[in-house]
């Protein structure tokens, strides 16, 4: 078995009852070593295996306390975690207490409340006036992830600019693209082929290339999406995806595109065909 | 007087204004084509030859006077009435071919069969026959860009007879063309004349123009010559 000592930096109380109860007792100095559950990027940096002693201090030069890393915590797909470069060490509460000498003070705990009675508990506790507030984990999660639903609208933001921006893009290239067909429509007009043949096959060339553009535009975004998840999930070393393609922005961004595609081929081939071929060609 | 006018010009003009003026591209210009007849319209670059023939074709639409064809007077008709008679009437023939780049040989030719509304098996089987007739047979699945200019005019050929006009225009159908393939097509023309086509010819081609019965020659928009060559 190998020891190793380490400055403890972060300390989560796994809160349990049972740990509470036993806590309240104090631990002997002689009792077997204690497991605790490291941060698996703990053990990652440090080396650390299960079965491993490990001494904890709560700061540098303070008193330490001795354990055995009895499990590996895999960190969750949490954005909240993503920027902290810190450890996290999951002790049972009575040890906590000892290596932070904070005795029975808790800053946060949590209450499991059965299913439909979260909204009743929660009351019931704050009428008490213990002193602390009571929140429903679903409003702590909201008021704590403001910064991601802002983040979330900005990226919104971007992609309809994004959006806009290709529409008229896409448009400009299709008139250009009629545009060089202005010879071949001439030819056409000249020949008998009549206004709406012309448009329709326009049109369902342009829907094609959408389709095309839009299948290739898929791929590609697959691509990136998987590179950049990669990319930022070994960087921050998380499970959390950074990059979402979900079936309804496929499904989306497919219609978009055969709808602008259409649009623009419709327009475009509007023009070509209102003219007269004699000015097609330029005469 | 022809005998059995197909399509009369009368005292027809075409003016293109400008801003203080206008240009009189065709002034009082009338002619009687027969059944049958090869005509060659000749004169000067800018004398009027091509708008003319594009009235002719109802492709444009003169300022004044009328043009009968059949006895129908197309220059009353809209745009769709006249892209339809241009597809079941007319054949044209361009000097830069306008084939369509896509498209093979056969499918050029099939295109206005198409539009028209031919049943697929007797379209094929006339793009296959007109093929054989313009000496392309061979060809029938290569594009424009893979044929040569003669090859390509006689494909732009075949594709204005698909839909059996009764009437052939051509816009300077050897301009692009070395002497020996503009032959090619002035022997083509002679043979379609023999069977019976009616043929409307601007050039510049000298032997082109003699090959035609009739040479109407112009100048500054009027006919100044009407007779054989």
């Amino acid at each position: 078995m190998r020891e190793m000592r380490l400055p403890l930096l972060t300390c989560l109380a796994a809160a349990c009852a049972l740990a509470t109860t036993a806590g309240a007792q104090g631990v002997p100095a002689a009792a077997p070593l204690r497991t605790i559950a490291v941060d698996e990027r703990l053990v990652e940096d440090a080396g650390i295996r299960i079965g491993d002693t490990i001494s904890l201090a709560a700061r540098a030069g303070g008193p330490t306390t001795r354990a055995i890393v009895g499990a590996i915590t895999r960190r969750g797909a949490d954005p909240s975690e993503v920027a902290r470069r810190d450890y996290k060490i999951r002790l049972h509460l009575t040890q906590l207490q000892e290596l932070v000498a904070y005795e029975d003070r808790v800053d946060r705990f949590a209450v499991l409340a059965t299913a439909g009675n979260a909204d009743s508990a929660r009351d019931a506790i704050n009428a008490q006036g213990f002193g602390f507030r009571a929140h429903l984990s679903k409003d702590v999660a909201v008021q704590t992830s403001q910064t991601f639903a802002v983040i979330s609208r900005f990226n919104r933001a971007i992609g309809v600019i994004s959006i806009v921006a290709s529409a008229i893009f896409l448009l400009c290239i299709m008139l250009l693209k009629v545009e060089e067909r202005r010879r071949d429509v001439a030819a056409l007009r000249l020949l008998g082929i009549s206004s709406r043949t012309i448009w329709r096959a326009v049109v369902l060339e342009a829907s094609c290339i959408a389709l095309l553009g839009s299948g290739f535009g898929l791929v590609f975004g697959l691509v990136v999406s998987r590179l950049i998840n990669a990319h930022y999930q070994e960087v921050y070393r998380t499970p959390l995806l950074f990059s979402l393609l979900t079936p309804g922005t496929v499904a989306f961004a497919i219609a978009l595109s055969v709808v602008l595609g259409i649009g623009a081929g419709g327009l475009a081939a509007r023009r070509l065909t209102r003219r007269p071929p004699l000015s097609l060609l330029g005469r | 007087m022809s005998p059995d006018p197909m399509l009369s010009a009368v005292d027809v003009s075409r003016d293109y204004p400008l801003r203080r003026d206008a240009v009189h591209a065709v002034r009082g210009v009338s002619l009687e084509v027969a059944r049958g007849e090869y005509v060659a319209i000749v004169g000067p670059s800018g004398c009027g030859k091509s708008t003319l023939l594009n009235l002719l074709g109802a492709i444009d639409r003169p300022t004044g006077g009328r043009i009968l064809l059949d006895g129908r007077d197309v220059t009353t008709l809209g745009d769709r009435e006249a892209t339809d008679l241009r597809l079941r009437h007319i054949g044209f023939v361009f000097q830069r071919f306008y084939l369509m780049p896509m498209l093979t040989a056969a499918e050029n030719i099939e295109l206005p069969m198409a539009e028209a509304g031919a049943a697929k098996a007797p379209r094929r089987a006339r793009v296959r026959e007109l093929l054989e007739y313009v000496g392309l047979g061979e060809r029938a699945g290569h594009r424009p860009s893979e044929l040569s200019g003669g090859e390509q005019q006689r494909v732009a050929i075949a594709r204005a007879l698909a839909n059996a006009p009764s009437l052939l225009l051509a816009d300077e159908p050897t301009g692009e063309l070395d002497a020996k393939t503009g032959h090619e097509i002035i022997d083509l023309f002679a043979r379609l004349n023999a069977e019976g086509m009616t043929l409307l010819v601007v050039t510049h081609d000298a032997a082109l123009a003699r090959a035609a019965r009739r040479t109407v020659h112009m100048l500054d928009g009027r006919v100044v010559d009407d007779g054989t060559p």
